[in-house]
C-alpha cells in the first residue's frame, strides 16, 4: 500500500517535468520561427531596420542640386538676400521633378495672390511672434499705401521673388535715387 | 566627258558626306535627349559620411540645437518634412508652436496645422499687454534614456549605437504604447501603415552626408545639427560655451540630445 503511494507520487513529478520540457521545446521552436534570424545581435531589435531606414529615398536635395540645371535662376537667386531660401519650400521636392537624371514632372510656379501668401509666411508684421531684427517685416496693405501704389498689387510686381531688391535697385539707379532711403513715403520727396 | 563624270562623282561624294553629317548630327542629338544626363554628385554637408559603410556611424555623436530666438515661424521646416516623408495630413513629424506671454504671465500657445501653412492670423483674444512672443519648433528629442524604447513590447523601436532612435515598421504592431510613453508627444500612428512613426533626424540623409531636411531649408539658421565629437562644430561650441541653453522637461530624466537655445520656462 505504501509502495503504491510512493510510485504514484514519482509519476506526478515526472509528469510535471515532462510538461516543462515540452513547454520549453514548443516555446523555443515558436521563438525561432517568429523572430527574425539576426534579432538581438546588437540589442533588442532587428539590425536590418537600421539599413532599411538608412536606404530610405532622399526626396529633398539642396539648392545646389536645383541650381545645377537652372543656371538663369542661379544667377539671380544667389545674388539677393533670398539666397538662404530653399527652392524646394516653394516649388516642391526634388524627387518629384528629377529621377535618374531625367525630368519626370513639372514643379509648381506660383503667381499673383499665391505669391503674396508665400511672401507673407515670413514677412508678415501682424504675427507679433518673431524676432524683429532678423527679417524685414511689413504689414499689408499699409506697405502698399506707404509706397504709393495701388492696394491690389501683389509682391512680385515690385520685388523679384528670387532677389527682392533687384528691380528696386535697378529702378533707383535709373531714377538717380540714393541706395538707402530714410523716411516713410519714399518716392514723394 | 571625263571631266563631267569627275564633277558628278565629286558631287556624289559631297552628297554622301552631307547626308552622313546630317544623319550623325541627328542621331547624336537624339541620343543626348534619350541618354540620362550624368547627375552631378552633391557635395557632402557632413564630411566623411559617405565612406562610412558599417551598420552604425562611427566616431560621431550628433546633437540638434534649435534657436528659439532665431525662429521666425515661417514653417519651411514643416514643408520640407512633409515633402521628405509624405506625412499624412493631420500628423506631424515636426511642428512649430507659437507662444505668446502677456504681462500677467498668462501663456497662449497655438499651432494651426502644425505651422505647415505658416502663421497668417494674429491672436486677437489677448486682453493684457504682451510681454514675450516667440516660436518653438518641436521634433524628436533623441533621448539617451528613451521612454518609447523601454515600453515597446516587440522591440520595434530602438536606440542605435550611434544615438538615433528609429522605428522598425515591419515589427511594429501599432499598439501605440510608445505614443503614450513619449513625454514630448512626437510619435503618432501612421493612419495608412498603422505603425508608429516619428522624426528620425533624417537618418537616411545623415547617412549620405546630408543635413536633415528641416535644417537644410531653415532660412534663418534657427535649426542647427552637428557632431559633438568635432570640437570646431557649431553645436559643440554652443553646448560648451556660456549660452542660455536647455532641454525640454529635464525632470523626466530622458536626457534629450535636442537642445534649445534661449528656451523660456513656459515651453513644455
Amino acid at each position: 500500500m505504501q509502495q503504491n503511494f510512493k510510485s504514484s507520487y514519482n509519476v506526478h513529478v515526472v509528469r510535471i517535468l515532462l510538461t516543462f520540457v515540452g513547454m520549453i521545446i514548443v516555446g523555443s521552436l515558436l521563438r525561432s520561427l517568429l523572430l527574425p534570424s539576426e534579432f538581438g545581435d546588437y540589442g533588442h531589435y532587428r539590425p536590418g531596420a537600421v539599413t532599411e531606414e538608412a536606404n530610405r529615398e532622399m526626396r529633398n536635395k539642396t539648392n545646389d542640386s536645383c541650381l545645377d540645371c537652372h543656371y538663369f535662376v542661379k544667377k539671380i537667386h544667389l545674388k539677393g538676400v533670398h539666397e538662404v531660401v530653399s527652392c524646394e519650400v516653394c516649388h516642391g521636392a526634388y524627387s518629384d521633378h528629377v529621377k535618374d537624371g531625367k525630368v519626370i514632372g513639372e514643379m509648381p510656379v506660383y503667381r499673383g495672390e499665391e505669391i503674396k501668401s508665400l511672401c507673407l509666411r515670413c514677412h508678415n508684421k501682424i504675427i507679433r511672434a518673431r524676432p524683429p531684427e532678423s527679417i524685414k517685416m511689413i504689414a499689408m496693405p499699409e506697405h502698399l499705401e506707404e509706397k504709393n501704389v495701388r492696394t491690389d498689387h501683389v509682391c512680385n510686381q515690385c520685388h523679384h521673388v528670387h532677389a527682392p531688391y533687384k528691380w528696386i535697385k535697378e529702378a533707383r539707379e535709373m531714377m538717380g535715387l540714393p541706395e538707402k532711403w530714410e523716411g516713410g513715403s519714399s518716392w514723394k520727396k | 566627258m571625263e571631266e563631267i563624270t569627275k564633277i558628278k562623282k565629286e558631287i556624289d561624294l559631297d552628297r554622301r558626306g552631307f547626308i552622313k553629317k546630317v544623319l550623325s548630327g541627328a542621331i547624336g542629338g537624339s541620343l543626348l535627349l534619350v541618354m540620362p544626363a550624368t547627375a552631378r554628385e552633391i557635395a557632402e554637408q557632413i564630411p566623411g559620411m559617405k565612406e562610412q559603410t558599417d551598420l552604425f556611424i562611427a566616431d560621431k555623436k550628433f546633437a540638434f540645437v534649435v534657436d528659439i530666438t532665431g525662429c521666425i515661424g515661417c514653417g519651411s521646416c514643416c514643408i520640407a518634412d512633409k515633402n521628405e516623408y509624405q506625412v499624412p495630413d493631420g500628423h506631424y513629424r515636426t511642428w512649430v508652436e507659437r507662444y505668446i506671454i502677456d504681462d500677467h504671465d498668462e501663456v497662449y500657445v497655438d499651432s494651426p496645422n502644425g505651422g505647415l501653412d505658416g502663421y497668417t492670423e494674429p491672436r486677437d483674444d489677448i486682453k493684457n499687454p504682451i510681454r514675450d512672443t516667440f516660436f518653438a519648433p518641436k521634433l524628436c528629442n533623441m533621448c539617451e534614456n528613451p521612454s518609447c524604447v523601454q515600453v515597446c513590447p516587440v522591440g520595434a523601436t530602438f536606440r542605435t549605437e550611434d544615438g538615433f532612435i528609429l522605428v522598425d515598421d515591419k515589427r511594429c504592431v501599432g499598439c501605440s504604447y510608445c505614443v503614450q510613453a513619449c513625454p514630448y508627444s512626437v510619435r503618432f500612428i501612421n493612419p495608412v501603415k498603422h505603425t508608429a512613426e516619428k522624426c528620425t533626424w533624417c537618418y537616411h540623409r545623415v547617412r549620405q552626408g546630408m543635413l536633415p531636411a528641416c535644417v537644410n531649408v531653415c532660412p534663418v539658421h534657427a535649426r542647427k545639427f552637428g557632431d559633438l565629437n568635432d570640437k570646431s562644430s557649431e553645436v559643440y561650441k554652443l553646448l560648451h560655451e556660456p549660452h542660455v541653453i536647455s532641454v525640454l522637461k529635464p525632470d523626466m530624466g530622458n536626457k534629450p540630445s535636442l537642445h534649445y537655445l534661449g528656451l523660456r520656462r513656459e515651453v513644455i
